[in-house]
């Protein structure tokens, strides 16, 4: 992992203190309401249905157990409120699909005493929110992955050092997100970010960015355009930057909706091209941000391995799994995942089980996952862009004493992947800005698929539910979306099919179909339940779901939709 | 940083710019005004940064570059980094915070050790330094 400098540390508590100052000026009636909300945005509080919300930057989705146990410890102490339901007294995070830890009840009063006590452990919630660079994503799998054909974590880090705090880019139009890649598969959907960064070699060997502009989920989902097959790694804040300047000068502003990227680079097409190219170029003669050779070095030095090759086990592992228990095989076969390094495996800690919203973990619980890395994993941990956790670090000899202890803390449910592994936003009942709950629907859908038998026979497949339109929850991308909207004060939900991230099992990137009008909430899991079995019924050996939904297109799956309708059944007829 | 009362008027001779303005293609107006204005229409509209680091790094401007309209105490260390070297406050902005913001009064807040990036100031990113 990184290791700040003393510089890092300084800088993320003067931060703190510069919020300090903000919050308490607001709270003196000297910093008005409309003035402090850009503020604090950029330190991750937003004012949510109960209480602000504190998002919690985890860069490219890297984790210490002495981070997690600290965000244990603020979700104990501060992440409460005495009132309501049992889900409304707090005392949880939710982690989310840019790799970030959100809470939900923090009183506003005690948001300076939280940020002091992040920066403590090196973290901050600088823009996590708001109109500016976001929290750099990136592939779980970073630095591990046998398929890696560079380690992206430097050039994440080196990217969120350059953006952090930048001066000219604090208020672009609208919020920017970068995404980086360095393996074959696409495991960061790269083409639906802001900026798809796709590290790749040259003939020369030598590394560079193939750049994609211009994606985006929301009102208009949007596949990013490819703008250079190879941006020189020394080069790539320079690129970056001339891109972001174009966007914050001539990106729209007269609408919400439309002040994205993603429209600018559609609506100019080729000008906007040849603007950054220009800007690039110009850039390129004086700039001090080309990346010098040692920077990186000091940097890269912070990524190599904590672990030492161990003698490769894999067939005692492998070969002793067809007369394990079966939880246990499937648990390998699922949630254990090859590994760089040999002797050892990457292992998902599932956060998708009953009884608990997607992505959700509890104080006790991130204490829980904190023991098993510094137990199994060389005390780290990474967020995955599908809201689970990860250990980077297991010797394989360690796997079956990994999995009994993660089955008694809950994280061992054998499902990544499946059906219930499901990315869903926090929703309606926390969020203010969603149209419609998120929570309830996960939950009957978990409640309605609870037989592994039948998940390991539907096979992989990604349903991705989303409260309102910010597509927060990706319903764009997923084989099946579930998208919350709003009618007359009530909710409703509108089915897509077959939209991908770009991996290689969903095929190119692109966003799921419409199948008619928008569901009642009480029909969902019936809908679900129809599409689900229309591909039983008509997939052909060796179909995925998203094989099938794409060779018979929406017609069938609609009209088994149609066919469970109650409430809605005479809008649709 | 020059600190302008919200009643002073502009000078005479300033060139005003609307935030959407290309300040390359006024090249030639840039270069005969003493102070350039930039406009905040609201202080969350960030196309002026734009234009001041386009001022200064690509036409090498050297007057004033002075900031109007919505413009916070909480911009002034953002204005500073950009080339911006007079601004006027909003009226209902407090000067004593506007000082401590920039580190002239003292203050709560303690200084940030620098700055990741380089900026049109002449700072170098926090990478070309040697390591402390």
């Amino acid at each position: 992992m990184y290791r700040y400098t003393e510089f890092d540390r300084q800088f993320v508590k003067a931060r703190a203190a510069q919020f300090r100052d903000q919050l308490v000026r607001n709270l003196a009636g000297e910093l008005a309401e409309d003035d402090f909300r850009p503020l604090r945005l950029q330190n991750g509080w937003y004012v949510q249905r109960h209480a602000p919300m504190l998002r919690v930057a985890v860069p490219y989705g890297e984790l210490s157990s002495r981070q997690l146990r600290q965000l244990a410890k603020i979700a104990r102490e501060h992440d409460l409120q005495d009132a309501g339901t049992a889900q409304e007294r707090g005392g949880f995070g939710h982690f989310t699909t840019r790799q970030n830890l959100q809470f939900n009840w923090i009183p506003l009063p005690q948001a300076a005493d939280v940020m002091d006590l992040l920066a403590d452990v090196e973290m901050h919630g600088i823009q996590t929110s708001g109109n500016c660079i976001r929290n750099i994503t990136t592939d779980a799998l970073a630095g591990i992955a046998p398929d890696e054909e560079v380690d992206p974590r430097p050039y994440c880090e080196i990217l969120r050092q350059w953006s952090t705090l930048h001066p000219e880019f604090a208020f672009l139009p609208r919020k920017f997100k970068i995404a980086v890649s360095g393996a074959r598969e696409d495991r960061a959907a790269i083409a639906w970010h802001d900026i798809g960064l796709q590290l790749r070699k040259n003939a020369a060997g030598e590394v560079g960015f193939r750049v994609l502009v211009g994606g985006g989920m929301g009102r208009t989902p949007v596949i990013a355009s490819l703008f250079s097959e190879f941006v020189p790694w020394q080069q790539i804040l320079v690129y970056i930057e001339a891109v972001v300047r174009v966007y914050n000068l001539h990106g729209r502003r007269d609408n919400l909706y439309k002040a994205r990227i993603k429209i600018l680079v559609k609506a100019e097409g080729q000008k906007f091209v040849d603007d950054v190219n220009r800007e690039f170029d110009a850039l390129l003669q004086h700039s001090p941000h080309v990346i010098p050779q040692a920077e990186f070095d000091r940097v890269a030095a912070c990524f190599t391995s904590p672990a030492a090759p161990l003698p490769a086990s894999a067939p005692a592992v492998d070969a002793d799994a067809p007369r394990a228990p079966l939880a246990f095989q499937r648990w390998l076969e699922r949630n254990v995942h090859a590994h760089k390094l040999p002797g050892y495996r990457a292992v998902t800690l599932s956060l998708k089980r009953a009884g608990l919203p997607p992505g959700d973990v509890t104080a006790d619980q991130m204490d829980g996952a904190a023991e098993l890395a510094e137990q199994f994993s060389q005390g780290e941990l990474r967020v995955t862009h599908d809201q689970n956790l990860l250990l980077p670090w297991v010797p394989e000899s360690q796997l079956r004493a990994l999995w009994v202890a993660a089955r008694e803390d809950g994280f061992a449910t054998p499902n990544v992947g499946l059906l219930t592994d499901m990315i869903a936003c926090p929703g309606g009942d926390l969020c203010a800005l969603a149209n419609a709950r998120s929570i309830p629907i996960a939950a009957a859908i978990n409640e309605r698929f609870d037989d592994l038998d039948t998940l390991y026979d539907i096979g992989d497949i990604d349903l991705h539910i989303s409260g309102c339109i910010n597509s927060c929850g990706h319903h764009h991308s997923g084989h099946i979306g579930i998208l919350g909207v709003d009618k007359d004060g009530s909710e409703w939900y509108q089915v897509t099919l077959a939209g991908s991230d770009g991996s290689t099992i969903s095929g190119a990137a692109t966003p799921g179909k419409v199948i008619g009008p928008s569901f009642a909430a009480d029909e969902v899991p019936d809908v679900i339940e129809a599409v689900i079995d229309t591909f039983r019924r008509e997939r052909q050996a060796g179909e995925r779901f998203i094989d099938t939904a794409r060779r018979l297109g929406t017609p069938p799956f609609r009209a088994a939709a149609d066919a469970v309708r109650r409430a809605t059944a005479t809008v649709a007829a | 940083m020059q600190l302008i009362s919200a009643q002073d008027t502009t000078p005479a001779d300033a060139l005003l710019l609307a935030n959407s303005d290309d300040v390359l293609a006024l090249a030639a107006e840039v270069k005969r005004a003493p102070v350039v204005v930039l406009n905040f229409p609201k202080w969350t509209d960030g196309r002026a940064y734009s234009q001041a680091v386009l001022l200064r790094g690509r036409l090498r401007y050297t007057g004033e570059i002075r900031a109007a309209g919505d413009v916070l105490v909480d911009m002034l260390p953002l204005l500073r980094r950009c080339g911006f070297d007079a601004v006027q406050l909003r009226a209902d902005q407090s000067l004593e915070t506007a000082e401590r913001t920039l580190g002239i009064l003292p203050g709560p807040i303690p200084a940030f050790p620098g700055h990741y990036q380089g900026d049109i100031t002449g700072a170098r990113p926090v990478f070309a330094h040697p390591l402390a």
